[in-house]
């Protein structure tokens, strides 16, 4: 299964938890994934038409993805990446 | 393999007018910025003095590692007895002093007592060659900018200068202490929290000015470690998603999404007028404005900073963060980011934090004494501030004294400080750092942006950011090229050639918090949690978050930790 990664600051709804294995063939599947067990972490990753949230970059096993690319397939043992960028005043 | 020697300290006797250059003790060669700092004010600055007194104890110094080739390093640290905590403060800044001071070997200026004729204004000149009190008559009153221009008529274009505003100069207690950037040289940078612009003006300092002249880069005592590691970590961050890319503005959408970007003094933990406060606004105007991202101090990989252009294409500000579009935006309904934009330059100009000043207008504004979201009526206030009319001493003063003339209830402060953006409600390890840190209510000081950290990480995740950040803001190094207690330790060890061990750079990391923790014990502060009633009471988003922590855990804070494989892999953050 993959996994996904959660950035500190989106722990809040996934109640704590890192990291998540999900059933997903995609990057975007794996983020739905896990809305449909920690509702409320999906907005934090994509705005309400579906385009990457301006503050997050995602990661499959440690390379970048396009900001266009969320549809990228994921395999079994990919890891899934979410980084916010927060911090700072 | 000695690394950098001769290193000097500069005292300042504002009362007697001399100067004396000594040489800077060997053994204090790790400290630098906070730690320095807080070492020198609990052994010559009595804690309970009036903080705006001659007894108080200005202190400027830059970081260990500034004026090396180390990537963004070379932020200097303001120190003294705050006028709003009544505690030990240390406020950081970028620009260009810190650097110069460093390649001329000066670690730290030591300003004491002020002088008797409290009407005269005066200025500090550094030079490769000592330095000298001046008395400049014509500086006096002038906003930030205005003194730059002056100052620039008589020093050369190399100079920096750190100055204060004439919010300074009339001593409120909001005041900060400005440095000018590398590249314009504009007084944008701005050591602001605790009111340290009022302390170098009761001293009738008005500005420093430091020369570089001919002054070169410190020189590690291992140059091929110290250029490796310089190498390998500035491509390491390089190639990574640099998070600050587009500076701190562009957070306010997520920061909104986790209720910490406070609406109508705090009485909301979300606005709804985020797409019009929304950074990337900014971003956005750089295209047909002009203006853009730049670094602040030279050497600096992260070029967090904006510099914003208004509808014309002319210069408005720099920079614009994420905690003024908060205080001075969404606090106070104030809807328009470039209204913001205006207040932020009017602070630099008169020289005000702008979180203690949005706070305060937040509070004025909620006191019914001006309407939310009223922009040209706040502007109107700073007209009020500079005529140091009741109510614009008030302001000027901060969010408790402008609390105490409107006698409202909800005045958000530790300490006596405003709160920052960053809200304890939801960030209970946050709050933890306002409540139990020798800072006060103060993000820099421990930031931990992790609603989801369960309440046995609380006490140690806000212990060790607190640690790590007391280390980054010795070291001269920029929170936000984040780095750890591992990589500082090994930066030093090829600075002197001296290996420098986790349990070293761990024990002078707790004892900067133990310094400044024992200042303020002997100035009066006892353990009770300080978190106001406001902030006890009024809940926030939708799950109805109020602080809630035990006094058992504010107590934990104050206890060393074990230390933990994540006290040195830990990045800085604030």
């Amino acid at each position: 299964m993959p996994r996904v990664k959660i950035p500190a600051p989106y722990r809040g709804p996934t109640q704590g938890r890192a990291a998540i294995d999900v059933v997903g063939g995609s990057v975007r599947a794996c983020i739905e994934a896990v809305e449909a067990e920690y509702p409320g972490f999906a907005e934090l990753v994509f705005d309400p038409s579906g385009e990457l949230q301006s503050f997050v970059t995602l990661f499959i096993n440690g390379e970048e993805i396009g900001r266009g690319e969320a549809d990228t397939s994921v395999g079994a043992d990919d890891e899934v990446e979410v980084l916010a960028a927060i911090a700072g005043g | 393999m000695s690394g950098p020697s001769g290193d000097r300290l500069i005292r300042v006797d504002m009362t007697n007018q001399t100067v004396n250059i000594e040489p800077f003790p060997d053994d204090w060669k790790l400290l630098g910025g906070r730690g320095l700092s807080a070492k020198i004010l609990l052994a010559e600055c009595d804690p309970e003095c009036d903080p705006l007194g001659d007894g108080n104890v200005l202190v400027m110094a830059p970081g260990v590692l500034g004026g090396t080739a180390a990537p963004t390093s070379g932020r200097i640290s303001i120190g003294g007895k705050s006028p709003l905590t009544n505690g030990i403060k240390e406020a950081n800044a970028g620009g260009e002093p810190g650097q110069h001071l460093m390649k001329l070997g000066y670690r730290a200026i030591v300003v004491t007592g002020k002088p008797s004729d409290s009407e005269k204004t005066y200025g500090l000149d550094v030079t490769a060659d000592g330095a000298e009190i001046v008395e400049n008559a014509g500086a006096k009153m002038k906003t930030n900018y205005a003194l730059i221009d002056y100052l620039a008529q008589s020093y050369s274009a190399d100079a920096s200068f750190i100055s204060i505003g004439p919010a300074g100069e009339l001593e409120m207690k909001g005041a900060s202490v400005a440095c000018t950037d590398q590249d314009a040289r504009r007084p944008a940078r701005h050591a602001a929290r605790g009111g340290l612009g009022a302390v170098m003006g009761s001293k009738g300092l008005k500005y420093v000015s430091i020369e570089p002249g001919n002054a070169k880069a410190r020189q590690p005592a291992d140059k091929k470690a110290f250029t490796t590691l310089v190498k390998s970590y500035s491509k390491e961050y390089l190639a990574g998603p640099q998070m600050f890319k587009t500076g701190t503005s562009t957070i306010a959408t997520v920061a909104n999404m986790l209720n910490t970007f406070p609406y109508k003094n705090r009485t909301e933990g979300q606005s709804p007028d985020i797409q019009t406060l929304d950074g990337m606004n900014i971003i956005e105007s750089f295209e047909t404005r002009g203006g853009g991202m730049h670094n602040c101090l030279t050497g600096c990989i992260v070029q967090c900073s904006n510099i914003v252009h208004d509808a014309d294409g002319n210069y408005k500000t720099s920079a614009l963060e994420f905690e003024t579009l908060t205080l001075l935006g969404s606090s106070c309904a104030i809807q328009s980011w470039e209204d913001v934009a205006d207040l932020d330059r009017l602070c630099d100009e008169i020289g005000l934090d702008t979180i203690e000043t949005g706070a305060a207008i937040s509070i004025y504004m909620d006191a019914g004494k001006l309407d939310w979201g009223d922009a040209e009526g706040a502007k109107k206030l700073f007209d009020e501030i500079l005529a140091n009319s009741e109510v614009g001493s008030a302001i000027g003063n901060g969010a408790d004294a402008t609390g105490a003339l409107t006698k409202h209830h909800r005045v958000p402060t530790v300490r006596g400080q405003a709160l920052p953006a960053w809200d304890p409600r939801p960030l209970k390890a946050t709050g933890l750092t306002y409540a139990a840190g020798p800072m006060g209510g103060d993000h820099t000081a421990g930031l931990i942006v992790n609603p989801g950290l369960p309440e046995e990480e609380w006490v140690q995740k806000s212990q060790e950011v607190q640690m790590v950040n007391a280390v980054c803001d010795s070291s001269g190094f920029c929170q936000f090229i984040q780095p750890t207690l591992d990589l500082i330790r090994q930066f030093y060890t090829a600075l002197y050639g001296d290996e420098i061990s986790r349990e070293q750079i761990g024990e002078q990391a707790w004892q900067v918090l133990a310094d400044e923790w024992e200042f303020n014990r002997r100035a009066g502060w006892t353990k009770d949690d300080p978190m106001p009633q406001c902030i006890k009471d009024d809940p926030i988003g939708p799950a109805n978050l109020v602080w809630d922590v035990s006094q058992e855990l504010v107590d934990r804070v104050y206890e060393r930790p074990g230390a933990r494989e994540e006290l040195y892999t830990t990045p800085a953050a604030g």
